[in-house]
């Protein structure tokens, strides 16, 4: 089943006073359960392609079909409940949530606006969203700020998860983290995946991870796709000459593993 | 605690705090001190200060205790000064959020208000203000938040459109936030410090806008203020100038203490930014 079609999507801006497309004429689908990896170099478009497809930004042409209907066409109270099945993970955990918030209050925003769960279940359901997670539910407590970055990262994956969304983008969320607390979110991603059926949309510039993680990849240049395919197969043999130079520049490659 | 020593390291702040906890007690102990009507007569008219130790500043032309005026002045001006400053913080942390947040058209129209009331001088809409909907102590605090709102809504406007572009606006949104939950809730709070920072400079024009209102006969009838006491005195400057001396002495150093004490905690929080 198709959880995101995406087709012909395009967003112009404006440079010096001519228009140029972050994104041309962009088409991908992600199936349930499945990844997705966006790769490319820096201002290829990948940022871009994930705020359009969270409608954080309009496009100027394309369609969104998010499970079978038209996501373009949602606006007001009507897009901020279908919001719950398509949920974000950024990049820096710290930038992610309001500077005064508590970990309790980050988990609960999204249980009281979608009326999961009322006022006195809450509780409960936030630690068991950070005992799915692997923290610590006493960890609720604490201000965003008080928290370490991995933490802080299994946060914004237990608020994600916490509408029991069936899409999540992913903008290099493992990016800012180092290489053991990468390993054990990727892990947590994949457990989710397979447990709950969620489609990831999985941006990252490094390759070593979209191939321990995703399913098919698509290779951006300039705002156009330059290459699609299956993960393993196009890392292995890459055809455009985007795709080889990012290739040539992930020495872990070589190693068999992330 | 590092925070209030820091507070405490420069000469300008102590003397702003101390000015400022003395004025506080005034307004406090008036009622303890004086309880009786400050405009009742207390002895005989124009008696010169320091020549009768139970009228220690001596009274006026109607005979009233000048040092009780002063005392209950103090509560006026503080009171007015406070609940002005807050409801002009108020109405431009509001209005700014709004536009900045909003953007577009809403964004132009505020904007445009805020322009207007900011060419019309403030003390001449306060005056206009109070002329036309008559003195008391409510109105005279309107009259002075009126004119005070625009510096406010300037800086909460140009702080809130730096804070929507943020990563964590953005994540509110898409866990389906409604817009004036992310203003109000997620976006104005962190505006807030550069606009609070303006309360002192605020605080003191509200009590020196009151004073003025006062002292043109424009403030509450029913309350002593220290600007009506200088109109009081006016009359008889030649024969008693210490009438007008004594509450324009009071209202200097106050509007001095606000000043210092306001600028001592930016410069505080000022250093802790930049140390952290
Ligand atoms: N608001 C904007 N106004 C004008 N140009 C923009 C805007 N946002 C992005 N761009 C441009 O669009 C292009 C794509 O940006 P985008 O952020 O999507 O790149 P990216 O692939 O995510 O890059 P990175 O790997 O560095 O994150 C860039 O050239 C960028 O400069
Ligand atoms: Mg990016």
């Amino acid at each position: 089943m198709t959880v995101l079609a995406v087709s012909d999507l395009t967003k112009r801006y404006r440079r010096g006073g001519k228009p140029f497309a972050a994104v041309e004429a962009v088409s991908f689908e992600i199936g349930q359960a499945q990844t997705l990896a966006l790769a490319g170099p820096s201002g290829s478009g990948k940022s871009t392609i994930a705020r359009l497809v969270l409608r954080l930004l309009e496009p100027d042409a394309g369609r969104i079909e998010f499970e079978g209907a038209d996501f373009l066409a949602l606006s007001g109270a009507a897009l901020r409940a279908r919001r719950a099945k398509l949920q974000m993970v950024f990049q820096d955990p710290l930038a992610a949530f309001n500077p005064r918030a508590t970990v309790a209050r980050v988990l609960d925003d999204p249980l009281r606006i979608h009326g999961i769960a009322s006022h006195t279940e809450r509780p409960h359901r936030i630690a068991a969203l950070l005992e799915r997670v692997g923290l610590d539910a006493g960890l609720a407590q604490r201000a965003i700020h008080e928290i370490s970055g991995g933490q802080r990262q299994r946060v914004a994956i237990a608020r994600a998860i916490a509408t029991r969304p069936s899409l999540i983008v992913l903008d290099e969320a493992v990016s800012a983290l180092d290489v053991s607390v990468r390993g054990r979110i990727l892990e947590l991603l994949l457990d989710l995946q397979s447990q709950e059926r969620i489609a990831y949309l999985f941006i990252s510039h490094d390759l070593g991870v979209i191939r321990a993680v995703a399913h098919r990849v698509v290779i951006l240049d300039a705002g156009r796709i330059v290459e699609s395919g299956d993960a393993r197969a196009v890392i292995a043999d890459p055809q455009s000459a985007i795709g080889k130079a990012l290739v040539a520049a992930t020495p872990r490659l070589n190693r068999n593993r992330p | 605690m590092n925070r209030l020593r820091r507070f405490f390291r420069t000469p300008e702040a102590i003397a702003g705090a101390n000015t400022l906890a003395l004025l506080i007690v005034m307004a406090l102990a008036a009622p303890l001190l004086f309880p009786g009507d400050p405009q009742a007569i207390a002895g005989p008219a124009l008696l010169p200060p320091f020549q009768d130790w139970s009228l220690p500043l001596g009274t006026d032309r109607l005979g009233r205790d000048v040092l009780a005026e002063l005392f209950h002045g103090a509560r006026t001006s503080l009171a007015v000064g406070l609940a002005a400053a807050a409801a002009a913080l108020l109405i431009g942390a509001v209005v700014g959020t709004l536009a900045g947040f909003a953007g577009g058209l809403i964004d132009e129209a505020l904007m445009r208000i805020t322009d207007a009331f900011q060419t019309v001088p403030s003390f001449l809409l306060a005056l206009a203000f109070v002329s036309i909907v008559g003195p008391s102590l409510g109105v005279v605090v309107a009259a002075i938040a009126l004119g005070a709102w625009t510096g406010p809504a300037r800086v909460a406007r140009a702080e809130v459109l730096s804070i929507r572009e943020r990563d964590y606006v953005a994540g509110a949104r898409v866990i389906g936030m409604q817009p004036m939950e992310i203003a109000f809730r997620e976006v104005l709070p962190n505006a807030l410090p550069p606009v609070l920072a303006l309360s002192s400079v605020i605080v003191a024009a509200a009590i020196l806008t009151e004073a003025a209102l006062s002292f043109l006969g424009l403030g509450d009838p029913n309350r002593v203020t220290w600007g009506g006491m200088i109109a009081e005195g006016r009359a008889v400057l030649r024969t008693a100038p210490f009438l007008s001396i004594v509450p324009g002495i009071a209202l200097v150093l106050t509007v001095l203490g606000v000043y210092l004490a306001g600028e001592g905690v930016v410069e505080s929080s000022a250093v802790r930014r930049s140390l952290s």
